[in-house]
């Protein structure tokens, strides 16, 4: 009998026809999901325009991001699962829609922090290697 | 998975698109007002507020742009794109369009109804458990490999030797009268050994099955079909227990059948099931279970796990060759046995027809892709400036493909769902066709699996016909397209249109020999002098059971003939027990005193026992001597008649008329087969209508055989033969209103049913030959239509510098020739080694008829030659000054 490989099947497909559009080259995009994803965790439910001042101030205005930026990056956590968003009001009665961390949000940030620490400890290692700091 | 989440969510949001839009918009608001907000808290003015608050936020479109990305799935929308660009294009383009799908649904319709049946006939498992593992074991021997039936003594050895079988079982088929009921039936049955179910792996719907002790003498069991417990019993659990009567002997109904119970698969309508008990008849000196001469079981056995055919096949003949020394005189001519995978042998000759009717339905396919793929080409053509347009747009290479297979595709699905509406129709027009000439072909129909094939066949065809153009599109050299603002050539591939249309002319003649082949073949049958006139001949069928007609059997019949020739409308009747055309046959050995052998080695002949006025009745000429008469009964000297062909093989040059031979077919009397003297002989007569060869008979007066059972009745009429059915059911029924008169049929229509796997095989080759040459031609015709219109400048040229029309002409026909003679040729050499896959299947023709073959070159050179005139003309026409000022 043929045996046939589904899984395979529709790794080609996708991966042929592109069918997702997504760009590889966006490195800072699993940066600003883990910020979110941190922020959720420390603040609760949160709407979107407190998600983006809270990153703002916790990195003290040094990064220099549109505050839509966020709004991709929202969507793209909702499709995986790792928050859930629901509409709600403000302390001043305003309609604005809330985003919280699921389960499975909340088990994806010690992989990604796991994750995130292996990348900045493999950066600090090449950067404490360089020459010119080595000689001072 | 977690792309698979992502994917799925993506494609929810498609649906929704409008709605999230929406609820975007009110959450970047919602952004913006808490922002102001803040800044006003922070005292800024309203309007500078918000300002700051939009400004921190970024662009806003580039924000819904950026969030619809990443929310839908670009592949489909794309697609959606690529459809509706698709369905502009076809739509613009109606002949081009309407030309591809009408090929596309005559393709994909043909192959779609023959795999149906194929799949029905050849490809479905057998409906039993592990199938694979069943067999059929077949006696035969050197001189006549086609095989034989085994006999019961013969069986039961089989059955005790072996080690290659779970369960080895006998089955032959019986007929029968039910009784006692409102209107007496007649019913088939099969008696086989015990272990059938088990064997088949399959259960009573209802009650149980047999035993191994009802095997035995006097045990008289029945199971009955689903279809016979519905109209007899009215689906009546208390039917299991019941007591029926079979030819008057009483049977317990001991378990229903389920509904989709088949056994033998070839025999649907088979109404019961009975022990080898049948055969064991008590009054019967020398019963058929005992008999080592009598072959007429067919055996069907189960491996043992792990037991391959070739071992088994290996066992059964060394049995089988053991039996034929310890038995000479009965087992000389059964020397031999196999083992054949039960669905092979049931099979047999139709999987020949199958494959060929399979592979011939695929070719046309193939043609048709090659017409679908030229047609494309001339249009990637006209479409260069668009393609170029594109690509100068910003459209990448893999873009452009995709929107040209997109549109490869759109036309291959339309063509495939016609095509598929297509087989809903052809599938019972091609079935009536076939008739029951075909085992299980009257299972197929278009199901989910059928379906399946379809949209298979569809998208590789899609692939095939699209993928050439769309690369070669693919390459157009923007830069010189856009500057000349005409078509240029498209570069390299205009051998390519050339090789498609060779090859389409060499599968044509392949197929067109083929396909003459067969109608040769199947007008030799239909017009091969039968030795008899089937017209105006009606045929019937009743039996005369023992328990009624044991000892009146002879004046019964003696009274209904009489009373039958006497009916208004009939010219002559008779009866005989084996018809022509009816697939039956019985043969004997004989003792020939002139040629004494050793018994195990004597000749044998077919054997008929008819009545007197039968052969006046189907008007088969008496070449010498003289036929029955009333007189030729028991009291009297026992006779016999014989064909032309025995006189020929047995008697050569010398008179038959006079001579003794003893036939080994008993008359019920103690001393055996009596010496008969000839008395008579007749011309031939073709049995079955796809004989090769006439073969040697002897016929018997039945009524010096009273224990042979039963006389099948032809009638010769001087009006419409079916309108004869009521009065003879009338006499019949007067006579005894117990015995039901059943296969009321002319023989033409035997005839005719005979025929009907080769004329099946002849009519759907021909109509696959016919459409492979009219694609082929409507190809042809395109590619010289295009390589004219694409030399109109240098045509017009040579014109204006004086060359004459008739050249012009000259030079089209020519280039037409030499893609035809190409094609010619190959197909000619094709159909040559082609044609023996038919030679089984071929009646009064080589396999390689040269005659036929040189009319199939003629009418292709001829349809093809006639497809180019049109362009030539054309070219021929082209007015010089026209011609240089376009383009």
């Amino acid at each position: 009998m043929l045996t046939f490989n589904w899984c395979g099947l529709y790794m080609l497909i996708i991966n042929t026809w592109g069918i997702m559009g997504e760009s590889k080259s966006d490195v800072l995009q699993g940066t600003l999901d883990l910020m979110v994803l941190k922020t959720l965790q420390s603040m609760g439910e949160l709407h979107g325009y407190a998600i983006a001042r809270r990153i703002e101030q916790v990195s003290a205005n040094t990064l220099s991001m549109n505050q839509g930026t966020i709004y991709p990056a929202l969507l793209r956590l909702g499709q995986r699962g790792w928050i859930k968003a629901s509409w709600g009001t403000t302390e001043s009665k305003r309609k604005a829609k809330f985003y919280s961390l699921t389960a499975r949000g909340r088990r994806q940030i010690e992989a990604e922090t796991e994750n995130w620490e292996r990348i900045a400890a493999t950066m600090a290692r090449f950067l404490g290697a360089d020459p010119a700091h080595s000689s001072r | 998975m977690e792309s698979l989440r992502m994917l799925l969510s993506r494609v929810a949001s498609l649906v929704r698109g409008k709605s999230l839009d929406a609820e975007l918009d009110d959450e970047l608001r919602s952004h913006i007002e808490l922002a102001a907000e803040e800044n006003v808290k922070r005292g800024m003015r309203p309007d500078e507020a918000r300002e700051a608050a939009v400004r921190a936020f970024g662009g806003v479109t580039q924000t819904r742009e950026r969030y619809r990305t990443q929310r839908g799935v670009p592949f489909f929308e794309v697609l959606g794109q690529d459809l509706r660009q698709a369905g502009r294009q076809l739509k613009n383009a109606p002949a081009f369009t309407l030309t591809v799908v009408a090929i596309l649904a005559l393709g994909i319709g043909a192959n779609t109804t023959v795999f149906s049946i194929v799949d029905a006939v050849m490809l479905r498992p057998l409906p039993y458990a592990h199938p694979e593992r069943l067999v059929e074991v077949e006696s035969y021997s050197q001189s006549l490999p086609e095989g034989r039936n085994v006999s019961y003594p013969d069986f039961f050895d089989w059955r005790a030797q072996n080690k290659s079988f779970e369960h080895l079982v006998s089955y032959h088929e019986v007929s029968n009268t039910l009784t006692g009921v409102s209107r007496a039936v007649h019913l088939d049955g099969q008696a086989t050994s015990w272990d059938l179910l088990p064997m088949l792996g399959v259960r009573p719907e209802l009650g149980r099955g047999f035993v191994a002790s009802e095997e035995k003498r006097g045990s008289r069991v029945i199971l009955i079909s689903h279809a016979f417990w519905q109209s007899q019993f009215g689906g009546d659990p208390g039917a299991v227990g019941r007591t029926v009567h079979l030819d008057g002997d009483a049977y317990t109904v001991i378990g229903v059948m389920p509904e989709s119970f088949r056994f033998p698969v070839t025999e649907p309508l088979t109404d019961f099931w009975t022990t080898l008990a049948w055969d064991d008849d008590p009054t019967d000196v020398h019963p058929a279970v005992t008999n080592r001469g009598m072959h007429f079981l067919n055996a069907m056995g189960r491996l043992r796990p792990g037991v391959t055919v070739e071992q088994a096949d290996h066992e059964i003949h060394s049995i089988a060759g053991a039996l034929a020394k310890q038995y000479p005189k009965t087992n000389t001519r059964h020397s031999e046995a196999r083992v054949v995978p039960e669905l092979k042998a049931m099979l047999g000759d139709t999987q020949l027809l199958m494959l060929v009717v399979l592979g011939a339905v695929g070719l046309v396919l193939v043609i048709a892709c090659g017409n679908i793929a030229n047609l494309l080409l001339t249009r990637v053509r006209e479409r260069q400036r668009e393609i170029a347009m594109r690509s100068a747009l910003g459209a990448g290479r893999r873009r452009i493909v995709r929107q040209l297979l997109t549109e490869s595709v759109v036309l291959s699905v339309v063509g495939g769902a016609l095509g598929c509406a297509l087989a809903f129709g052809a599938v019972p027009a091609v079935l009536g066709m076939i008739g029951k000439s075909v085992p299980r072909a009257a299972d197929a129909g278009v199901d989910l699996r059928v379906l399946g094939f379809a949209l298979g066949v569809t998208v590789l065809s899609a692939l095939v016909f699209g993928i050439v153009p769309a690369m070669t599109a693919s390459k157009t050299d923007l830069v010189r397209v856009l500057q000349q603002g005409g078509p240029t050539k498209v570069a390299g591939r205009d051998w390519l249109r050339k090789v498609v249309t060779v090859a389409q002319v060499a599968l044509g003649i392949v197929l067109t020999a083929g396909a003459g082949l067969l109608a040769a073949s199947f007008v030799t049958l239909a017009r091969a002098d039968k030795g008899f006139n089937p017209d105006h001949l009606l045929t019937l069928n009743f039996e005369t059971p023992d328990a009624a007609y044991k000892d009146t059997r002879p004046q019964f019949y003696r009274d209904y003939f009489e009373r039958l020739r006497a009916l208004p409308g009939v010219v002559a009747a008779g009866g005989s027990i084996v018809l022509p055309m009816s697939d039956d046959e019985v043969t004997i050995s004989f003792e020939n005193p002139e040629k004494p052998v050793d018994e195990g080695s004597q000749p044998s002949a077919d054997l008929t026992p008819v009545t007197p006025e039968y052969f006046r009745t189907i008007q088969t000429p008496m070449v010498a001597g003289r036929d029955f008469s009333d007189a030729d009964n028991m009291q009297a000297p026992q006779v016999m008649i014989i064909n032309q062909a025995f006189a020929k093989q047995f008697f050569p040059g010398e008179d038959p008329i006079g001579k003794k031979l003893k036939p080994g077919a008993g008359n019920g009397s103690k001393d055996g087969p009596p010496w008969r003297q000839i008395v008579g002989v007749v011309g031939d007569v073709r049995m079955s209508a796809t004989q090769r060869e006439m073969r040697p008979a002897m016929y018997l007066p039945v009524e010096q055989m009273p224990n042979w059972c039963c006389v099948r009745t032809v009638v010769r009429t001087s009006v419409p033969p079916l309108s004869m059915e009521t009065p003879v059911r009338q006499l019949v029924t007067a006579m005894d209103a117990n015995i039901p008169v059943t296969e009321v049929r002319t023989m033409q229509d035997l005839v005719s049913l005979e025929l009907s796997q080769p004329r099946f095989a002849m009519v759907l080759l021909g109509s696959f030959a016919g459409l492979a040459l009219l694609l082929t031609v409507v190809g042809l015709y395109g590619v010289m239509a295009y390589s004219v219109a694409r030399q109109t400048r240098e045509i017009g040229l040579r014109l204006a510098l004086g060359a004459q029309r008739t050249a012009v002409l000259r030079m089209v026909l020519r280039d037409a020739s030499m893609l035809l003679a190409a094609g010619i040729a190959i197909g000619l050499a094709g159909a040559l080694i082609a044609g023996p896959v038919l030679r089984a299947m071929l009646y009064g023709t080589g396999p390689r008829n040269p005659a036929l073959l040189a009319g199939v070159v003629a009418s292709v050179a001829m349809a093809g030659l006639l497809a180019a005139f049109i362009p030539a003309m054309r070219a021929a026409s082209i007015d010089p000054s026209r011609a240089l000022r376009t383009e």
